[in-house]
């Protein structure tokens, strides 16, 4: 049947093609308001997709027929139209636009002019990004919009960073935004590779080169996000990738750049004498007579030990060489990208190589059909190494290891640690830990215009993962040694098909409509095996083990599909409506809530484009608008509401299999909503010298999938319901400024800082209680509770040592000061979410000279450093772990101002235990990436033959220095160890973010 | 524009291919609840998963772990907070690794609830008949009551307190099914229902199972738990009777020496092992045979936190020549990196596959002489032979009389590392550590574990233990 209708409807919509009128050659040429030729512009027929650029005379060409309306636009210039006439050369002359307003934006599933844009998206321009040298593509939205945090996990490489638009809200499903490539929604499964301490998995964004990114469209508010239904709960980035020009010589631009990289800062501990010195003045203090090192099996002073902290650091040598090819003819455009980038990480054992290539093209086969392809492939090889509380940490290791173990023996081969802690120089220099992936991101479209107004686009897209991890420890690290592979093949295909009716009626009433559906299946299989028992090191693969011990293997299997569509009108540009709807149905979703829908609707009014405001000439724009909408959230896993039994390894005993139960059954499991109100002004003034924006959000997040603790005596552990309530809300400033302008000398200011202020609303009704009443969701660190934060540090209050008495105090839940604390006065002692956070970009041209410097900040929150509880104090690990340097100040006579208490004090012991002694302030502002640019004038590429169109030679620095507080020292304030929300701002031992210097050069001809 | 109708209608297709009914997406690599109990095979998986969730490494390892570091048979040296607070009695409600414990115990008791409750309104499931089902149900009852036992030691002060009549740990007797929660919040029953409730279930477990069952509880298990049971219970004669039962049932002898430690499940001299094997370890979250492995034993391999207690190693010393020392131990540095033994009761580092052990023969010999002598009997045999038994296998003389110090000094030889030493030191009202303070000492409220705090949150009709938890 709806075959039937559907045949009917196109013998219709191909009947209406007939009546077209008669269509004649325009050219013309395009030039500024100096009358200079403008290369590049766009030129389209309004309401269709058929358009040329000008050439680099600023010459063009076009087929139109007379009453068709041309549309010209240029970045950085007021858009003008003209209605073809007799004539059939049309001269235009753009006028600069002070704010560049008229700009096309990517938004979901179209573009619309920025001017007109009513729902709340952060926008990512190509000149912001264009000089910024990145490891991934992650790097380039920091700092750069309001309300889109990026908190890097650490300085290993390919660490995922935590993305956040708009703070966090889910509990226990993700909080991840989606990524869209160029119409593909990208797969971001965590668990695909194996743990390596921490929680932040491989960072989805590195498989894509950051050269490549033309720009980036962050979707904040439901009028921008609902139309990606269930997924648009914690915002959307939409990617866009390069696109060649019309009528352009093909530009090659070569970049080479190397870096040099370190750690932005470690902690200072002791050296192999100074632990024994401590040792052994603590051991003589306590049992009140002199003990030597000796004595402690320490060995004599100046009897050698290892710098272990010196051994797993380097200078990092990255190398990155990118080729891009870009040009078009009249009817196709083309850009090419060739990406090599071999990177050293800081970290001994840490480096990744990365090989990308990219082909997007697009072409006009006849005046009603469009077609194009984008398709990015990436190999990349990951040498990776553990990271936070894992042994096989480096960064971990070197910290706690013992400064008197040594590493190697009097023959220079390894030596044993002797304790659990291992010889972190053998693991590094014996053990493989390799991930290598393969993914292809691509797109293929075509986009009808059967008649004038109409435009069906389909696009056909993939996403393809193949992911190899071997993992071999050798003998000495691992008896018998040890292999694991794991496969993991993630792939996506997806189809987009979307109907755009694009009209105006009469002079004032513009109108865009959008209908279209999206079907998305998504198929991840994951072979996991593992043996033991390798007669050498040389053996090297699975097969060579003499005892299998791992042999998994899974398939999981989701599905969505979605109709949605989108009305948008305007009335003289002034008054503009737009609402969406979507319908989405997903596999993961409980059978009695299969479906659900999404909805926006969104009104902004151009106060500058009334008439009583032409008096105020200083004001360029003034806009005023609001949004309202619902969105979901379908990270739920992927059998979120069956009841299940497990089966294999987990299940089975003595080589017989079983089951056992995992999952209790929730049928009317569903995603979870957020309601979205959101409120802005937009304003530009003197000429675009100065520009605001203003948001205000309140985000109103119901259903929240809550693992509802069990009672233990029911034997699961939770069970998945949809209960809980969060709100976020918060301001928004965007502030840019044209500080200076001469003729050869421009300074801008961007500056964007956003608040947020989250709120437990609802917990189950069942859930643990404090002892005030309220409901909680309890951690070892952290503690939500309803009616406050989600976030909120629940910790034991340490004050310090006093120096009367050498005890260390703390304060019990009344306030008090005690010497014995225990659980119950643990207090909310801080909070990791900031007050409030954001970027400043400043941008410098001065001749031939570029100068940019981004800085970002986070001002008024906590970490808490919980490694700290074993390098802090005398006896974590029985007293074998090293310590930081602070702590060879401990108390020993009244009057001392000490860092440890007194050796002889009752609390000298239980001084590192968790408490805020671990909670440090982590505000910070951070010059992120500072950039010098020496661009070569024309007369020099002249006086060189000509050979190239452009030179230009650069210095990247990043993470050059950091405010921060004196606590922090030696430690990075922007870590986190895991994605989970509950347990954001926690941390064992981060490595630090690494800091760069990077030169390069890029040659165009 | 033929053509061009074609490819138009080509993309159309794309659009109407209809995607709804394809929504509906069932696991492949795991069962719905509602169809494990409609075949032999899946009940008896579900039979195999509750010996499965046996396995854990915190019912059977670290509770094994505690007892012999929480009283005099291990020195512990290692780093976890959690185990440090245990062993130096200043344990918290909040500790982790208790908590597992705890959970872990209740998952296997919910595991079990659902054989025993659900495989009785089983029909016409081909191969599943009366006797199938019998010998399924008390299989799980075995394992329940082993369970209960274990959480019982754990988190109650032992019977000899106060006769039984102290708090307990809640029996939850049926399995959870989703909807309502309030069956599931139980109070603590007295130890004295708890014991009456694992003798009930052990008594049917007896009854219902075969006297060989592979390396599944037999009727034999059942008897040798029940003879431990009356042991703590101080109910002499019957537990010496249980006892001489199982040694004289036939099923099981006295190992002729110590290999049954070496992944050696079939050994006569097992009643009940915790099967471990290769691939069990490395494919669970945390199993026995990782603690074993990893604790027990030193770097490389292990952690080295475990090693010998100078205590042991004094006692050991007193009679030099005990092959349980000279075969079962090794010189190696600890986690501290000092000087120490260590037990080789959990060999197999390669493979980290250690079997865990439960009830085995020689512990019935020690029942029976120790309910013999406190009991004044000599059922099956004298005090003196089950003793000079088991020291002539370790290479021993003869001693010429025995009395309850030489008798529970034996019992420590044979059973250290095993998680016995705690319960035998408590029960006979000794101090954990030799020369131990106030807060070793028998009824000390740290000796015992608190009621976890993921229990005391979520159940408001549960009672914490005495002390500053």
């Amino acid at each position: 049947m709806r075959n039937k209708n559907l045949l009917c409807c196109l013998a219709a919509l191909l009947t209406l093609w007939g009546v077209q009128a008669q269509e004649k050659t325009v050219s013309g040429t395009v030039t500024d308001q100096d009358g200079i030729p403008l290369p590049g512009v766009n030129i389209i027929i309004q309401g269709t997709a058929q358009g040329t650029q000008s050439d680099f005379d600023g010459l063009y060409q076009i087929q139109a027929a007379e009453g068709d309306v041309l549309v010209y636009s240029y970045l950085g210039q007021r858009t003008a139209q003209r209605t073809v006439g007799a004539a059939s050369t049309i001269n235009v002359s753009m006028e600069e636009d002070a704010q560049a307003l008229e700009e096309v934006v990517v938004i979901g599933y179209g573009n619309q002019e920025e001017r007109k844009i009513i729902q709340n998206v952060g926008i990512v321009k190509e000149e912001a990004i264009e000089n910024l040298q990145v490891n991934s593509a992650d790097q380039l939205l920091q700092g750069q919009t309001a309300g889109t945090q990026i908190v890097n996990a650490s300085g290993v490489l390919g660490s995922a960073a935590v993305i956040r638009v708009r703070g966090v809200n889910s509990i226990n499903s993700g909080s991840q935004p989606l990524i869209v490539i160029d119409g593909v929604p990208i797969t971001d499964t965590e668990t695909n590779t194996l743990n390596r301490g921490g929680n932040t998995g491989i960072n989805p964004l590195s498989y894509v080169n950051p050269n490549d990114i033309q720009s980036l469209t962050v979707l904040k508010d439901a009028g921008a996000t609902s139309i990606y239904g269930s997924r648009g709960a914690n915002g959307v980035i939409l990617i866009t990738t390069k696109k060649g020009r019309k009528n352009q010589q093909a530009t090659v631009t070569l970049d080479i750049n190397t870096q040099f990289s370190r750690a932005t800062d470690v902690p200072e501990i002791l050296s192999a004498d100074e632990f024994r010195q401590f040792k052994a003045e603590v051991a003589s203090i306590q049992q009140g007579a002199t003990v030597t090192p000796e004595d402690l099996g320490l060995g004599a002073l100046g009897s050698g030990g290892t710098d272990w902290l010196a051994g797993v650091q380097r200078t990092g040598i990255s190398q990155n060489y990118n080729l891009g090819v870009r040009g078009g003819s009249e009817k196709t455009t083309y850009f090419m990208g060739l990406d090599y980038q071999n990177t050293e990480g800081f970290i001994v054992g840490n480096d990744q190589q990365r090989t990308g290539a990219r082909v997007n093209l697009e072409t006009e086969v006849n005046d009603w059909l469009k077609t194009g392809m984008n398709l990015g492939i990436t190999n990349t090889r990951l040498n990776r190494i553990g990271v936070e509380n894992n042994t096989n940490a480096p960064f971990t290791t070197a910290f706690l290891q013992s400064p008197i173990i040594p590493a190697y023996d009097a023959d220079g081969n390894f030596a044993q640690s002797g304790s659990f802690i291992p010889n972190i120089f053998a693991v590094v220099a014996l053990d493989v830990d390799e991930l290598k992936t393969f993914r292809t991101i691509g797109n293929f479209f075509a986009e009808i215009t059967p008649f004038r107004n109409l435009t069906y686009r389909a696009e056909v897209g993939v996403d393809k993962l193949e992911l190899e991890e071997f993992v071999r420890s050798a003998n000495f690290n691992t008896p018998g040694g040890v292999a694991q592979q794991i496969n993991v093949a993630d792939d996506r295909w997806l189809t987009n098909q979307t109907l755009t009716y694009d009209n105006t009626f009469g002079e004032d009433h513009s109108l865009t409509a959008l209908v279209g559906l999206n079907y998305e299946e998504t198929i991840r299989t994951r072979a996991n095996v593992q043996a033991t028992g390798f007669l050498t090191d040389g053996l090297r693969n699975l097969g060579s083990g003499s005892t299998p011990t791992i042999l998994n293997g899974d398939r999981f299997d989701s599905r969505l599909y979605g109709l949605f569509g989108r009305v948008s009108y305007d009335y003289a540009g002034k008054y503009l409506v737009e609402g969406s709807l979507r319908r989405d149905g997903s596999s993961r979703f409980g059978r009695n809530n299969r479906f659900g829908y999404f909805w926006s609707a969104a009104a902004g009014w151009v106060i500058s484009e009334e008439s009583f405001m032409e008096s105020a000439e200083w004001l360029d724009f003034l806009s005023l608008r609001a949004s309202i909408g619902t969105v979901g959230n379908d990270r739920l896993g992927t059998y979120p509401s069956l009841g299940l039994f497990n089966a294999g390894a987990i299940a089975d005993y003595n080589g017989e299999s079983g089951v056992i139960p995992n999952q209790p059954e929730n049928p009317d499991l569903k995603w979870e909503e957020s309601e979205t109100l959101d409120i802005g002004i937009k304003s530009s003034a003197f000429a675009g010298r100065l520009n605001l924006n203003v948001t205000y959000f309140k985000k109103t997040t119901s259903d929240l999938l809550l693992n509802q603790v069990l009672p233990p005596q029911t034997g699961f552990a939770t069970i998945s319901r949809n209960i809980g309530e969060m709100e976020n809300s918060g301001w928004e400033f965007e502030v840019s400024s044209v500080n200076v302008r001469t003729d050869n000398f421009e300074w801008r200011t961007n500056l964007n800082l956003a608040t947020i202020d989250n709120k437990v609303l609802k917990l189950n009704d069942d859930a643990a209680t404090d002892l005030q009443g309220r409901k909680i969701i309890d951690g070892t660190i952290q503690r939500a509770i309803e009616g406050e934060s989600l976030n909120n540090f629940f910790l034991i209050r340490f004050i310090g040592v006093n120096p009367q008495t050498g005890d260390a105090e703390w304060l019990d839940a009344n306030g008090n000061v005690t010497t014995n604390p225990g659980s119950n006065d643990r207090v909310v002692a801080g909070s990791p979410l900031p007050d409030f956070s954001g970027g400043i970009t400043n941008t410098i041209t001065w001749g031939n000279f570029d100068l940019s410097v981004l800085m970002n900040y986070s001002y008024g929150n906590q970490v808490v450093i919980d490694g700290l509880r074993f390098a802090d104090g005398n006896d974590a690990i029985g007293g074998i772990v090293n310590i930081r340097r602070q702590n060879l100040n401990f108390w020993r006579r009244p009057g001392d101002n000490a860092f440890l208490p007194s050796p002889t004090s009752s609390t000298f012991n239980l001084f590192n235990q968790r408490s805020t002694q671990q909670m440090l302030d982590a505000s910070y502002l951070r010059l992120k990436n500072i950039t010098l640019g020496y661009s070569m004038p024309q007369e020099t590429l002249e006086r060189i033959g000509n050979i190239f169109k452009g030179i230009r030679f650069y210095v990247t620095g990043t993470n050059l220095f950091t405010i921060k507080k004196d606590e922090m020292k030696g430690i990075d304030p922007e870590v986190t160890d895991d994605i989970d929300p509950l347990f954001q701002g926690e941390s064992f031992f981060t490595a630090p973010q690494s800091k760069s210097l990077l030169f390069g050069a890029r040659l165009q001809f | 524009m033929k053509a061009n109708k074609i490819f138009i209608l080509l993309l159309g297709f794309i659009g109407i291919v209809s995607c709804e009914n394809r929504l509906d997406v069932v696991p492949e690599d795991q069962v719905a609840s509602n169809t494990v109990f409609s075949s032999f095979e899946t009940i008896n998986g579900a039979v195999v998963g509750i010996y499965s969730k046996n396995q854990s490494g915190d019912l059977n390892g670290m509770a094994q772990l505690m007892g012999d570091f929480m009283a005099d048979d291990v020195n512990f040296v290692g780093s976890f907070p959690a185990l440090q607070e245990i062993d130096q009695y200043v344990t918290l409600a909040t500790n982790e690794s208790i908590d597992n414990i705890w959970l872990d115990g209740y998952e296997l008791i919910g595991a079990a609830n659902n054989v025993i409750e659900n495989l009785p309104l089983v029909e016409d499931v081909p191969g599943v008949d009366d006797g199938v089902k019998t010998q399924f149900i008390a299989e799980a009852k075995f394992l329940r009551a082993l369970t209960f036992f274990q959480l019982v030691n754990l988190f109650a002060q032992p019977y000899q307190v106060a006769q039984g009549g102290n708090l307990g740990i809640p029996l939850t007797l049926q399995p959870f099914q989703g909807g309502d929660i309030s069956a599931f919040q139980l109070e603590r029953s007295t130890v004295n229902e708890v014991h009456a409730q694992i003798e009930q279930d052990l008594q049917d477990a007896m009854a219902g199972l075969p006297a060989d069952n592979g390396v599944r509880a037999s009727s034999g298990s059942a008897m040798a738990l029940l003879a431990r049971l009356y042991l703590y219970r101080e109910q002499w004669s019957q537990a010496a009777t249980m006892a001489d039962q199982v040694i004289g049932s036939g099923d099981y002898s006295l190992a002729a020496n110590y290999d049954f430690y070496d992944n050696n499940p079939t050994s006569s001299e097992h009643i009940f092992v915790v099967v471990n094997t290769p691939s069990d370890g490395p494919q669970e979250a945390t199993g026995s045979d990782e603690v074993y492995v990893t604790f027990y034993n030193a770097a490389p391999g292990g952690r080295g936190d475990a090693p010998f207690s100078t205590d042991l190693l004094d006692a050991f010393a007193q009679e030099p020549g005990d092959r349980r020392f000279d075969e079962l131990s090794v010189a190696a540095s600890d986690a501290g990196g000092n000087a120490a033994f260590f037990t080789t009761k959990y060999p197999d580092i390669v493979n980290v596959a250690s079997d865990g052990m439960v009830l085995r023969m020689t512990e019935m010999y020690l029942i029976r002489a120790e309910a013999n002598l406190r009991g004044g009997t000599s059922i099956g045999d004298s005090p003196q032979n089950d003793i000079n038994l088991l020291r002539s296998r370790a290479g021993l003389g003869p001693l010429a009389s025995v009395d309850l110090d030489a008798i529970l000094n034996e019992r420590r030889k044979e059973l250290c590392f095993e998680g016995h030493r705690r319960m035998d030191l408590l029960r006979n009202n000794r101090n954990l550590r030799p020369g131990g303070g106030p807060e070793s000492a028998p009824g000390a409220d740290k000796v015992i574990f608190p009621i976890v705090e993921d229990e005391t949150t979520n159940n408001p009709n549960i009672t914490q233990n005495p002390g500053n938890f």
